[in-house]
């Protein structure tokens, strides 16, 4: 990464230009204190009050600046995600030109031309996550030669913004043609009726209207059970992931197993294909809009369980597990 | 900007930072041309659009390695002054580098060339008008500075979208701001001498001047038109009747030979100094003080006012190189500023012997004298009238060429041709007292100047250089001047506006003459006194009113009211004590911890370290530190958080 040559640690370095400059300023001093020539006394005022003020700038500019999160697109692990920071001047006085931002969850560093003074700008940044889940953004550097590059000035500063990073998608088609939905489920051209004969029963999810509960099955059970018709069950896909991660599974495995079933499912979705992704005391469907982002969130989130845990599989749904064929099979 | 415009600004910029030299002579013009030339050359050929290799890039390397050699013959045997060489040299490497920037990129060391430029300009320079030159030079330096640290920016990250830097307006705001900080720097800065290498720069020396080493009468001889500043002097104004015009003494002339008037040698008599004043003559009658800032332009030789019997604020004062002419001792700085006393008559400390001059008195200038001098009885009578005779009788004509004549002797002037200028009038006049026996001499100095009436001293410039006559009357020298009044210098009339236009101008010279380029330690030492002075006068003011006001309301009333008002100070330092912000305490805390929270650093970064240093302390503080992560970086204002975390802090404490 590029910014590994010019981020330290501290808060201002000299640069090469500066030195030159400080070098330069001492022997223009020490001439005009050897001959007391007020000419170079002149010059020498105004090469220590540009030091001053350079200094004076850098720190001042980028002390009253301030950075906000503002938003971030998708964001999906191993992927650049397009997000937005809000950079803010307070200051009555300085423009602040020339800042970079450098943070750990940036792809790259952002080069921001000029901040005005008593302005905001936006600006495009791509974040980049390496793993799924939760992730907080506490952080950023911003650096700034500004104006003369007499010193590269630091500032850290603390933001507050969270991102949940969806799973990460497999790349290759192997993997994909794995789970690539069968013809049969997603056509009900061979079934007969259009969508009143019952096809099979499930339980609730969220979204699921209520004319189709199945009222006396509900009532036995203790529970909203819902009816399913053959052309609903036709355009829709049943995932079932289990988060149980055996003591003897690595990580990495269940977050494999992860992004198949993140994969399958945005897949399925990219075709027109209803998915009903059921994972513990959860069940989401997707239907049009954001609402299939409910379940690419949910994936985000699932935490590896130790203990096993009992799910109802239906029948044509497809189970994500990193299960033993045999302990699935018992469980 | 685009680059090419850009490339031009940086060749403009080295350009300008030479041109200053071709006023001040550091180095000869032929090498400060051919660098123009060069330099315009590449110029043109960039605005065109083509390389900057005016000269093939291999043979400037060669002339390069060639040039170190060149550089000590050049400081041996052709400059013969290493200064003079390292210009020459500076000036190669600029006209050298914008062709080598095809090849490597270097900018920032052409800026660096261009400074050195920069300074060997201003190094050498005392004109005012190098502060407009400073001012230009650094708005178009903080530009350049401005674009490489945008280009190193950019270049740090390989951002290539990034737009040119807009550098015109950040530039001037920043130069106003460096000349504020400049201003201000400017006393402060410490005037003290080099211990290991003193005096090794001074002031420069003049070329030319009013006064010459004698008075040659075989050459040519014109008055010059320099209206430079030799000499300011400010008096009361009940003083200008009584000393006005100005006749300031800068050489006296009384050894005749080969019809040339010289002056006389002496050996340097140091004056004795009492209470920071040199005495040189004794006074007579009415006196009064005078302030004067000189410049030197024949060594360091003091032009004194007529009637002078006292200087003070000079170091030292020593009589010579001739009879009563002074000087001082100055290594550094061509202007010095002294204070004197004159008196309408003086006379000289000791009585010496005084000898009519030696000029050659022939019959027919003998017979004029006793024609003109008549019966007159004394020898103040004789010269009077022979200043007469010659201010009405003859022609004055500032330049001899005019009548026919380069060149005159005094006795053609007397006898033949009556017109010339005050050099022929005062030698004429010395001729024809020396035939009388009467001891006389020459002069040279500057008459007149002119009132400058914003700010009330007189200006005394190189074109009003004058010559008079001194005789001896028996116990002093009186002057006596035979050029007509109406045409002596600085007697020409001008319009008001033109008056005051050339006061305006000679006030802001006199500005940087006295305060920016002679301005000393003894200026600094003197600042200081004053503003402790003032400091103390304001402070016993304050406490005699003090004390009076003290007397006048110290009664029940004024002390409980004082009392309410440092109770409700208390009371408010107590609120903010008590009011600061959650990381304020935090931080306090744990600096009394041991632990510096920096701006840079996280109160998490801060935990960190402490838990390495002190884990108890550490296990303690996280809690409250997981508070006021909550308290300010969660969207939800609560509180509650911040009372206990102010509270926990305290229970920690205790």
């Amino acid at each position: 990464m590029p910014a590994d040559t010019f981020t330290f640690n501290g808060v201002v370095r000299l640069t090469r230009v500066g030195t030159g400059f400080v070098l330069f300023t001492i022997v223009i001093g020490f001439a005009a204190i050897n001959t007391g020539n007020n000419s170079l006394y002149i010059g020498l005022t105004f090469m220590l009050g540009a030091l001053l003020l350079s200094g004076i700038a850098s720190k001042g500019g980028l002390k009253h600046l301030v950075i906000e999160f503002s938003s971030v697109d998708e964001a999906w692990a191993g992927r650049a995600a397009e997000g937005r920071l809000r950079i803010a001047n307070d200051s009555r006085i300085w423009n602040v030109r020339d800042v970079i931002v450098v943070a750990q969850e940036l792809a790259h560093p952002v080069f921001v031309p000029v901040v005005p003074r008593r302005g905001k700008v936006d600006v495009d940044v791509q974040f980049l996550f390496a793993h799924r889940g939760r992730v907080e953004l506490r952080q950023v550097d911003l650096y700034t030669r500004y104006p003369f590059g007499f010193f590269l000035k630091k500032r850290r500063m603390r933001i507050s913004g969270e991102v949940i990073v969806f799973p990460r998608l497999l790349e290759g088609d192997g993997s994909r043609d794995r789970f690539a939905p069968v013809e049969g489920e997603l056509s009900s051209a061979n079934r007969i009726g259009h969508g009143t004969d019952v096809h099979s029963f499930r339980d609730y999810v969220r979204g699921d209207s209520l004319r189709h509960v199945y009222w006396k099955k509900s009532a036995s059970l203790g529970r909203w059970i819902m009816k399913q018709t053959e052309l609903d069950a036709g355009r829709a896909v049943h995932v079932v992931v289990d988060p149980y991660k055996p003591r003897d599974v690595a990580d990495d495995e269940f977050e494999q197993m992860v992004s198949e079933a993140a994969t399958f499912i945005h897949d399925s979705i990219a075709q027109g294909v209803d998915v009903v992704l059921t994972m513990p005391r959860i069940s989401l469907r997707s239907s049009a809009g954001d609402a299939s982002r409910a379940l690419f969130r949910a994936l985000a989130l699932l935490e590896a369980s130790r203990e096993p845990v009992e799910q109802t599989l239906e029948r044509g749904a497809l189970l994500f597990s990193v299960r033993r064929i045999d302990d699935a099979k018992s469980a | 900007m685009t680059p090419k415009a850009r490339e031009l600004e940086t060749l403009a910029l080295a350009m300008f930072a030479a041109v200053p030299l071709y006023f001040t002579q550091a180095i000869l013009a032929p090498p400060l041309i051919a660098f123009h030339v060069v330099m315009l050359g590449i110029a043109a050929r960039v605005a065109m659009g083509k390389g900057p290799e005016l000269i093939p890039a291999a043979v400037m390397r060669a002339f390069a390695v060639a040039y170190m050699f060149f550089y000590v013959i050049d400081a041996a045997a052709i400059s013969r002054n290493a200064i003079a060489a390292s210009t020459h040299l500076i000036l190669f490497i600029a006209a050298y580098q914008p062709i080598e920037s095809v090849r490597t990129r270097n900018q920032s060391q052409r800026l660096l060339t261009t400074s050195l430029l920069f300074l060997a300009s201003i190094a050498t320079a005392t004109h005012i008008l190098i502060l407009p030159f400073v001012v230009a030079f650094t708005f178009l330096m903080f530009r350049q500075l401005m674009h490489i640290s945008h280009d190193e920016s950019v270049r740090s990250i390989d951002y290539t979208a990034a737009r040119e830097l807009p550098a015109g307006r950040a530039a001037a705001f920043y130069l106003c701001g460096t000349t504020l900080v400049g201003m201000l720097l400017f006393p402060l800065l410490p005037r003290v001498r080099n211990p290991l290498l003193p005096g090794v720069g001074g002031g420069l020396t003049n070329a030319s001047t009013g006064l010459s080493e004698s008075i040659d009468f075989s050459q040519p001889r014109s008055s010059t038109g320099d209206a430079g500043v030799v000499t300011r002097v400010w008096m009361s104004q009940d003083a200008i009747p009584f000393f006005t015009p100005l006749r300031l003494r800068g050489a006296l002339y009384d050894r005749f030979g080969k019809n040339e008037w010289r002056q006389g040698r002496r050996e340097f008599l140091p004056m004795e100094v009492r209470n920071g004043a040199a005495t040189i003559a004794r006074p007579s009658g009415f006196t009064r003080r005078a302030i004067i800032q000189q410049r030197f332009i024949v060594g360091t030789r003091l032009f004194l006012p007529v009637g002078t019997y006292e200087v003070a604020g000079l170091p030292q004062v020593v009589e010579a190189p001739t009879r009563d002419i002074f000087m001082t001792w100055q290594t550094r700085g061509d202007l010095v500023n002294y204070d004197v006393r004159i008196a309408r008559e003086i006379r000289p400390l000791r009585q010496r012997p005084v000898a009519v001059s030696n000029y050659p008195v022939t019959p027919p200038v003998a017979l004029m004298a006793r024609q003109i001098a008549g019966d007159a009885t004394t020898a103040d009578q004789a010269a009077r009238r022979i200043e007469a005779h010659l201010a009405t009788k003859f022609t004055y004509v500032a330049d001899p060429a005019t009548i026919g004549r380069r060149s005159m002797t005094v006795d053609d002037f007397l006898l033949n041709e009556r017109r010339g200028h005050c050099e022929y009038f005062a030698a004429g006049m010395v001729a024809l007292l020396t035939s009388l026996n009467i001891p006389a001499r020459i002069v040279g100095g500057f008459y007149g100047g002119q009132l400058n009436p914003l700010t009330g001293y007189f200006v005394i410039r190189r074109q009003d250089a004058h010559a008079w006559v001194e005789v001896w009357t028996g116990d002093s020298w009186e002057t006596f001047d035979p050029t007509p009044v109406s045409l002596r210098p600085g007697n020409t009339q001008q319009g008001l506006l033109r008056v005051y236009a050339s006061a305006l101008g000679d006030s802001i010279t006199y500005f940087w003459d006295r305060y920016i380029l002679t301005f000393g330690l003894g200026d600094q030492v003197a600042l200081a006194i004053e503003l402790i002075t003032r400091t103390r006068s304001a402070m016993e003011r304050l406490r005699s009113g003090a004390a009076a006001s003290m007397r006048e309301v110290l009664s029940i009333r004024f002390l409980m009211i004082v009392t309410a008002l440092i109770a409700l100070g208390f009371l408010a330092v107590w609120l903010m004590h008590a009011r600061r912000p959650t990381s304020a305490l935090l931080t306090e805390h744990l600096r009394r911890l041991g632990i510096n929270v920096s701006d840079a650093m996280t109160m998490e970064e801060a935990l960190a370290r402490l838990r390495i240093e002190n884990p108890d302390a550490a296990d303690a503080l996280q809690p409250l530190i997981a508070m006021y992560e909550e308290e300010r970086f969660s969207n939800r204002h609560d509180a509650s958080l911040a009372s206990a975390i102010r509270r926990a802090l305290r229970e920690l404490r205790a």
